[in-house]
């Protein structure tokens, strides 16, 4: 069969691209709702913030994980 | 027009690469730091100068024409960037506030203004002097507010911790305020402007080979996307030089602030 | 807890300031002990602790950022 197409370079860069898709679009739904259910009660403030910083930091470490997996996997 | 005009490329289109949109060739033959960033740069510069010294020279009490609109943007250095992280402290560090995001500012909209069209900060050097002259005033606050040892003390022992978990988390915080904060300040706006410019130029090129370079019947909706795309990622582009000279500005006074006051 | 007493604009500034610094634990974490791990490879020859130490320094810094703005 005939090469219809090829990828030439890296492609350790296409997959750290790929990776931070879900980090991103995860990023982006943890603010806004987060910002959304402070909008509705300022009262919660606290507990609401908590539980932002929490999701923040493990989509965060996803998002470090893909960075880092080229590197994991350079070998197998 | 003059970084955006394609080179010769044969006869396949083919994208810009980073080493014909940021690798200029010096202006005045043999002199080599001066570049089309160098120049830019002095530029920017003497608009900032000039604009100010327009504006605040003569004040008058009901501001007027060049001072009402630099005054606005004093309002918003002070209220949004300085007041916020700095507190009482605010009016002593407004003159550098201010400075840095009107210079930085300036340095991100060359990246649209016709004929420039060079983002400064898209070079790493420029963000970075601004982010090493930023890190050496923070460490300098710092030991004169909160003593040599008070600062790294507070630095890397954070209170309300376990004692045996210092010992593993003391060089994650040392690391992350010493050298990554430092380093990813300059980073984001380079990467930001880079980024654009390599857009911009992209879509522009697109635009410029379909409907200009080689017109053909298939090519040409494509051309005409490529052209549409420049005009969008233009206003995008305004928009976010914009918020990164505000970054910028807001995170030298956050680490400013940070100096000042030990935390908590 | 305190949330009541304390003004909006200071909390404004402290949410601005743990997202501004979550990013930088995480990295300095993974650094240290990934880099850690990675030189432990290379003493010993083997390629197992790079991945454990990259996954223990984003964990142990996550509970340190966590711990330290969330209050």
């Amino acid at each position: 069969m005939s090469v219809l197409a090829e990828v030439s370079g890296n492609v350790t860069a296409i997959g750290y691209g790929l990776a931070a898709i879900g980090p991103g679009i995860g990023v982006g739904i943890i603010f806004g709702q987060g910002v959304q259910a402070i909008a509705r009660q300022p009262e919660a403030y606290g507990l609401i913030r908590q539980n932002m910083l929490l999701g923040f930091v493990l989509t965060e470490a996803l998002a470090l994980i893909g960075l880092v997996a080229p590197f994991l996997f350079a070998n197998l | 027009m003059i970084t955006l005009t394609a080179p010769a490329h044969g006869d396949e289109f083919s994208a810009p690469t980073p080493n014909e949109l940021f690798d200029l060739a010096p202006i005045i033959p043999g002199v080599e730091w001066f570049t089309k960033p160098v120049l830019l740069a002095v530029l920017s510069a003497v608009i900032v100068i000039g604009l100010t010294w327009a504006a605040f020279s003569k004040p008058k009490l009901v501001p007027r024409g060049v001072q009402n609109v630099v005054e606005y943007g004093y309002m918003f250095v002070r209220d949004q960037v300085a007041r916020p992280f700095l507190g009482k402290d605010a009016d002593r560090f407004m003159g550098l506030l201010l400075t840095l995001f009107f210079l930085v500012l300036v340095w991100n909209l060359m990246g649209v203004v016709p004929i420039a069209q060079f983002p400064v900060a898209s070079h790493i050097a420029f963000p970075a002097v601004l982010a090493l002259s930023i890190y050496v005033l923070k460490i300098y606050l710092g030991f004169k507010h909160q003593g040599v040892g008070g600062y790294f003390k507070n630095m890397m022992f954070p209170p309300g911790l376990p004692k045996p978990i210092y010992l593993l988390l003391s060089p994650i915080e040392f690391l992350s305020n010493m050298i990554i904060a430092p380093f990813t300040h300059a980073v984001r706006l380079f990467a930001n402007m880079f980024a654009g410019h390599m857009l911009l130029a992209f879509f522009s090129m697109v635009g410029f080979w379909f409907l200009f370079e080689k017109l053909t019947p298939l090519g040409a909706p494509v051309g005409v996307i490529g052209v549409v795309m420049t005009i969008i990622f233009t206003g995008f582009e305004i928009f976010i030089q914009f918020l990164q000279a505000f970054l910028f500005a807001m995170l030298a006074s956050m680490y400013i602030g940070g100096s000042l006051h030990a935390e908590h | 807890m305190s949330a009541q007493e304390r003004r909006p604009e200071e909390d404004g500034r402290d949410f601005a300031d743990a997202m501004w610094s979550i990013p930088s634990y995480l990295l300095a974490g993974m650094i240290i002990y990934g880099g850690i791990g990675w030189l432990l490879d290379r003493w010993l020859d083997m390629s197992a602790f790079f991945p454990i130490g990259t996954v223990l320094g984003l964990v142990l810094a996550g509970y340190l950022a966590y711990r330290k703005f969330s209050r």
